[in-house]
């Protein structure tokens, strides 16, 4: 994987008035990943996509995309972007076709071929006119214009909020083949799930400012494995281990968290008590925003 | 019966601030034109003079109305009620759209819709806060008509009048809404029926018959057509009576009755006009951001163009059949070349002139909207999707001012054509339609420079826009028609960019003001394409 820079932003701030929606917000997107990009509703997600593409000029600090400057080289900048916003709005009185058409051709135009491929593969029927489609049509439609071209990076924003699970793995597939074409994505998103399964490196931002980065193994290790044993009847010999938190019992069973460095004293207890059943699974991301903001996402 | 009451106080505090701007506007106009002509028209020989002057141009009676005699209120009444009424029916159009076709087109009826409502509480609701709005706007106007210094009684009677309009056209656009599938359609057509109402009424009031002294006009039948001639039929300050509102409230309460029926038989989001399957891709046109520019905005300049045409026909055919009624009419001719020496220009020409520089507000009134489409863009995310490609702000703003100045350059010159097509049938000559056509476009320039100063706006203060492009443009109309009779000083009148058109083919054609008009507009879209690339896109 090459590391190039595709992505650079240092301490950035954006303020509309009184508000502070970026606040100092780092991030380093590198040639080839796939970035999640996480954070509650408000935290700047939003706001720092539209730096990026050079909709909105930071009050403050740097942005750069392929190196260049988002707010005066946008034009330069976007011909090698794809972007699908989160809300997408489209042209009431044209059909998904055409607003399909007019969004590629502006990039440059896209193969008739792969346009067909991917109308045919989201289901998606272009003949309507935009005020009729529903919310995941509406974003079918960005979609398929994103995808139909291809591009150094996608910058994806909440993508597949209103899609379906059927369609949702179709989208993951799209990323899976950009990746493989070595393009760089940006994905944001609230959907854990989501991001764990696509993305290599993570950026949590919360009320503007980066709160975590890095990969999902690194953030793993900073967090916690669920356990819920059967068979176990000393609750507190468990909770004199230091890293096990939240030991409790749940009808027949036995629920904890735990600390990656108490695995082994943990595993000793457990087959000293003669557990007779045990699942574990490694902590979401929600636990890690449960951790951060106190709050699930 | 209270979820109604919650569902009017929602609405009601959703259009405090409109509501006060059109209910104040108005008031203040009604104050204006009263004061102006109880100070400026005290003496009842000028009032004579001003009188004769409008019988003997039939473009006055087109535009304004009928005169009732050398009353002072008369007077006031003459000069401002058509206006005045239009306004308030446009107020009543919006008012009754914004809260019934659109809201359910953009999906925030459905929400309201899954609560234990009756299905046509909305509507219900909306109603009582038309009629509401519009007994305010009869309150606001009737005190500031005596305010102004005209009797109270009359007052009344003329506030009730344009109210009376205003509530009619409520129970118009009610039903309008019924069958369209858009905010934008219905908000559309409504207004054109305000602008038929108003043309009807324009016809009989140009027809009409004077009397021998000049001093007072009976409409002709066609102006009892319109819900405009019901209000004007009224007579406030001459002999007053409201029985010929007695139509308008009818009216409403029909037409309101069939909305309620409507929408009480007719399923969330559906019309009459249901929406055909359309082309599953763009062809040429539709790729790129000029073609976007002109499909979002062809449809809207098309029912434009067809004002536009209309009114250019109906003062080209009317201008003559009205010339030879005037002189035709020996004592009458008499009269006003004794009252108003120096009349020499063609009466037909007059009133051509007149009507082309009506015909120049609708040209930036056509410009003007297809411009603010920039704001609406912006502010419903589309601008983000489009700027998020290789595309310059340069070019996306650019290509919609210049859709918009075609949209001027079209109104104008279709209004022309319609108008010296019917001139060149009844004088036999087809050279009056490139004479027509000529002079309808002399009213091009000012009209553009509303444009670029509505762009201008969208750069500057993007929130703004849309109240500022149209408030603009009222206020100018406003300077222009009203004026003289205001006595605005001139400073003020020259302001508008409206008073340095043309009044071809009654005056010569200004050719420095035309290309200062063109200059200002090439400096200020200049400038609107450069600020728009410095701000951020908001949503």
């Amino acid at each position: 994987m090459s590391a190039e820079l595709i992505i650079e932003t240092t301490a950035l701030v954006k303020r509309f008035g009184r508000t502070t929606a970026l606040d100092g917000f780092d991030l380093t997107v590198t040639g080839g990943e796939v970035h999640g990009f996480l954070g509650p509703n408000g935290a700047g997600k939003s706001t720092t996509i539209r730096v990026l593409l050079g909709l909105m000029r930071a009050t403050s600090g740097t942005a750069r995309v392929f190196g260049l400057d988002p707010w005066s080289q946008s034009v330069t900048i976007n011909r090698d972007i794809a972007y699908v916003p989160g809300d997408v709005s489209l042209w009431p009185n044209l059909t998904g076709g055409e607003a399909i058409d007019l969004l590629t051709s502006l990039r440059g135009g896209a193969s008739a071929k792969r346009r067909a491929e991917l109308i045919d593969a989201f289901e998606f029927d272009p003949r309507k006119k935009a005020r009729t489609y529903s919310k995941g049509n509406r974003q079918k439609v960005a979609l398929i214009a994103a995808f139909a071209r291809p591009a150094r990076l996608y910058i994806l924003d909440e993508p597949s909020s209103g899609l379906d699970p059927v369609m949702e793995s179709m989208f993951q597939r799209q990323i899976e083949r950009v990746r493989a074409e070595g393009a760089t994505v940006l994905l944001s998103s609230h959907i854990l799930s989501e991001v764990e399964q696509l993305c290599d490196r993570v950026t949590i931002i919360r009320a503007g400012v980066a709160v975590e980065s890095g990969t999902l193994a690194d953030l793993r290790h900073l967090s916690r494995t669920g356990f819920r044993v059967a068979g176990v009847t000393d609750l507190s010999a468990l909770r004199s281990i230091a890293g096990v938190h939240d030991a409790r019992q749940v009808g027949d069973a036995v629920q904890f968290e735990m600390d990656a460095h108490a695995m082994s004293a943990v595993l000793a207890e457990l087959a000293r008590q003669g557990a007779s059943a045990l699942s574990a699974a490694p902590a979401s991301l929600e636990s890690l925003f449960l951790r951060h903001y106190g709050t699930a996402p | 019966m209270r979820s109604v009451m919650l569902l009017l106080a929602a609405q009601t505090r959703r259009d405090r601030w409109v509501l006060l701007f059109w209910i104040g506007g108005i008031g203040l106009l009604a104050l204006a034109i009263g004061s102006a002509i109880t100070t400026s028209f005290a003496d009842e020989a000028e009032r004579a003079a001003i009188v004769a002057l409008a019988v003997a141009n039939p473009a006055f009676l087109f535009l304004r109305g009928i005169p009732d005699g050398l009353g002072i209120g008369a007077l006031a009444f003459f000069q401002g009620f058509s206006f005045t009424a239009v306004l308030a029916g446009l107020m009543s159009t919006f008012l009754v759209v914004r809260h019934t076709r659109a809201d359910e087109e953009l999906g925030r009826a459905e929400m309201l819709a899954s609560t234990p409502l009756r299905r046509n509480a909305e509507l219900i609701a909306t109603l009582t806060l038309g009629v509401m709005a519009n007994l305010a706007l009869v309150i606001v106007m009737a005190a500031g008509y005596s305010a102004g210094g005209l009797p109270l009684g009359g007052s009344v009677v003329a506030a009730l009048a344009v109210g009376s309009v205003g509530a009619f056209f409520v129970g118009v656009t009610a039903v309008v809404v019924q069958a369209l599938p858009t905010g934008r359609a219905s908000n559309g057509v409504a207004a054109a029926l305000v602008g038929v109402a108003y043309l009807i009424r324009g016809i009989g009031d140009a027809l009409g018959t004077p009397n021998a002294e000049a001093t007072q006009v009976t409409a002709s039948w066609i102006s009892w057509l319109s819900p405009i001639g019901w209000g004007q039929a009224t007579r406030p300050y001459s002999e007053p009576t409201l029985f010929p509102l007695l139509l308008s409230v009818g009216g409403f309460a029909l037409l309101a009755g069939i909305a309620l029926l409507a929408r009480s038989r007719r399923d969330l989001g559906s019309s009459l006009v249901s929406e055909r399957v359309g082309v599953a891709a763009a062809g040429r046109g539709g790729r790129s951001v000029l073609g976007l520019a002109w499909r979002l905005q062809r449809a809207t300049l098309l029912g434009w163009c067809v004002g536009g045409a209309v009114l250019g026909a109906l003062a080209g055919g009317l201008g003559p059949i009205i010339a030879e009624a005037v002189q035709d009419n020996r004592s009458l001719s008499d009269l006003i070349a004794r009252l108003v020496p120096g009349v020499t220009a063609d009466i037909a020409d007059i009133f051509t002139a007149a009507l082309l520089g009506i015909g120049g507000v609708l040209a930036a009134a056509a410009g003007v909207q297809a411009v603010l489409r920039l704001r609406t863009e912006e502010a419903e995310g589309r601008a983000e999707l489009l700027l998020a490609t290789p595309l310059s702000r340069v070019r996306w703003a650019g290509a919609t001012v210049g859709v918009a100045v075609v949209s001027v350059f079209a109104t104008c010159a279709i209004l022309g054509l319609a108008m010296g097509i019917a001139i060149a049938q009844s004088r036999a000559d087809m050279t009056e339609v490139a004479r027509f056509a000529g002079a309808a476009l002399a009213h091009a320039p000012a009209a553009i420079v509303f444009v670029t100063v509505t762009a201008l706006a969208f750069a500057v203060i993007p929130r703004m826009t849309i109240a500022l492009g149209w408030g603009l443009l009222v206020i100018g109309f406003v300077i222009g028609e009203f004026g003289e009779l205001l006595q605005l000083p001139e400073w003020l009148r020259d302001v508008s960019p409206f008073h340095h058109s043309s009044a071809v083919p009654v005056e010569d054609l200004d050719g420095v003001a035309v290309l200062i008009l063109l200059g200002i507009a090439v400096v200020v879209a200049g400038a609107a394409l450069i600020l728009v690339g410095r701000r951020d896109i908001t949503a």
